[in-house]
């Protein structure tokens, strides 16, 4: 007997069920059972979309990939992909809530610097796949008045992120992606934190490790705080000869005064 | 309305009647310092949707070939609209490539605010058809531009559909002025699936409204006994039947730009080119045909 004509809404929701929990329910009823049984048929549908986010996240973590081994990641990443599933076709932009589903994952936890790497490769594809843009002229501060320096906040470069790691990631992810068995073994786990600025420039990725006070003001300023306020934050000595070294690193893209944008693009 | 008429007809970069190739990312810099002998490229639109070095390379093979923009994302059968965002990667994208042709497909794959990574099939039902048409007609707007629509391979079907997807597929095109991405390999893959005649296919789609053609490899995968299917992997040459079957469309369409897919296990561009040279003699036929019956 034929079940109800669903409508489009109530068979993509069945579906979309299926897909996800592994769980046929209605979706199976409103399938043609011939040769093949509608669950079998769904399956393919199932197993085709899995393996499509598992190679998004392999390309997103090849670091952890290596390090966990190809098949401990893609059982990881298909539990992942199921609890989830992406909001969007755009898969660059997926994964950015796999370093904390593995930082929660039980068998992962004799690895301890496992959540630190994701975390960092996260920001890695991060910066590999953002606008572009130009960087700030500094020169464009140097007409402003001490007072109107207080104020000034500025806009981040949408490819550079910061990234605070209790382990030295970014050596870690060196070695492994390199396969410098030598270096990794150099590595001192004990060796953090580590305060990492991860941009591109030329078309390359890149990590630099920051001084804390430096990534202090670093973290002021990428969140939007006047200048001002970033700097007193540092907490130290000379806070002006830190900023100098910090913005010809070219990780914003303009300032503005209070509610005027001053300089956009150049 | 007819967005056609909106589509320049010699607009910058357009697809010549002739075999192109699906360029992946192992082929960037091959393609971009060798410049190799291939008439034209399609990509994922998907993949060029964000900065840095990935659209760089694009930005550097456009100079020299015509590029197409395919995508999987744009979900045209959801019943619960079409995604804002999505769209507007879409035209920035299109900004940048200022591609020949702009494909998507008769599918859908977002539900409930999730992208569920396949072209998942329609029931083939007037429903569907309003709500696929609405999307067209949305997305022909918002580009002001003419899309191609592709028919999909399926591996199931629904009880409540109504109407066979060949006539399906012509309706949108009739009604909303869109044109057909005829994929000669799924043709055959569904019509091997679900016991059509993949004749009747091709005989019910409006010559005037192919604009492309797609040709791909695909597998038998065995279920017990003595079930099969075919699946469209993308992972191998172009079938014997496929090639057979892509004669007749041509006898029925004329020359039409025909590409090469190729997306699990990608080859080296040679193999490619290979492929294309085959498809290229196919075409060179035809072209010849057409020269002689317009001469008549």
């Amino acid at each position: 007997m034929k079940p109800h004509a669903p409508t489009l809404l109530e068979l993509q929701h069945a579906i979309r069920q299926s897909l996800l929990g592994g769980v046929d329910g209605d979706a199976s009823a409103f399938v043609i059972n011939e040769g093949l049984d509608p669950g079998e048929r769904l399956g393919i549908y199932r197993n085709a979309a899995a393996g499509v986010l598992v190679t998004a996240l392999q390309l997103a973590f090849p670091a952890v990939q290596h390090v966990v081994g190809p098949e401990f990641f893609e059982g990881a990443a298909r539990l992942f992909a199921a609890e989830a599933p992406p909001r969007s076709a755009w898969l660059d932009a997926y994964g950015a809530d796999f370093p904390q589903f593995l930082a929660q994952l039980a068998q992962a936890a004799s690895v301890p610097y496992l959540p630190d790497l994701a975390r960092l490769e996260w920001k890695v594809n991060l910066v590999l796949h953002a606008a572009d843009a130009e960087p700030l002229e500094i020169a464009r501060l140097a007409t402003l008045s001490e007072a109107e320096l207080e104020d000034l906040r500025f806009e981040p470069h949408p490819a550079a992120q910061l990234l605070r790691c209790e382990f030295p990631a970014d050596a870690i992810w060196h070695a492994v992606l390199e396969r410098d068995d030598d270096a990794m073994a150099a590595i001192d786990l004990a060796d953090g934190p580590v305060w990492l600025l991860i941009q591109r420039t030329h078309g390359d990725v890149h990590t630099v490790r920051l001084s804390e006070p430096e990534w202090r003001v670093a973290t002021a300023l990428f969140s939007g705080q006047p200048l001002g306020a970033a700097l007193a934050a540092a907490s130290c000595a000379e806070p002006h000869i830190l900023l100098a070294a910090h913005l010809v690193r070219g990780c914003y893209v303009s300032f503005s005064l209070a509610h005027a944008t001053i300089a956009l693009k150049p | 309305m007819n967005a056609s008429v909106l589509m320049p007809q010699d607009a910058p970069g357009r697809i010549p009647a002739r075999a192109g190739i699906g360029l992946r990312f192992r082929h960037h810099q091959p393609v971009a310092e060798a410049r190799p002998d291939v008439a034209w490229f399609e990509v994922h639109t998907e993949n060029y949707m964000g900065g840095g070095t990935v659209p760089q390379y694009l930005d550097a093979i456009r100079r020299d070939y015509p590029i197409s923009l395919h995508g999987v994302g744009l979900s045209l059968g959801s019943a619960e609209g079409l995604d804002a965002a999505h769209l507007g990667r879409l035209r920035h994208v299109i900004d940048r490539v200022e591609p020949g042709l702009i494909s998507e497909h008769l599918s859908w794959s977002v539900s409930g605010g999730t992208y569920l990574a396949d072209l998942l099939p329609l029931p083939l039902t007037e429903e569907a058809l309003t709500i696929v048409c609405q999307h067209v007609d949305q997305v022909q707007a918002y580009l002001k531009r003419r899309i191609l629509i592709e028919n999909p391979s399926t591996y199931l079907r629904f009880w409540h559909s109504t109407i066979p997807e060949w006539e399906f597929l012509a309706h949108v095109a009739q009604r909303t002025g869109c044109g057909i991405l005829c994929d000669v390999n799924n043709i055959y893959v569904s019509a091997c699936n679900h016991g059509w005649d993949a004749r009747t296919y091709l005989a019910a789609l409006p010559p005037a409204a192919i604009g492309e053609i797609h040709l791909a490899g695909h597998s038998i995968r065995e279920f017990g006994q003595g079930r099969t299917l075919r699946i469209d992997d993308h992972g191998s040459r172009v079938a014997p039947q496929v090639w057979a079957l892509y004669r007749e469309a041509l006898d029925r369409f004329g020359p039409i730009p025909t590409l090469i897919e190729w997306d699990t296990n990608v080859p080296p561009l040679e193999v490619l080119m290979e492929e294309a040279a085959i498809a290229e003699a196919v075409l060179g036929e035809h072209r010849h045909e057409a020269a002689c019956a317009n001469a008549a």
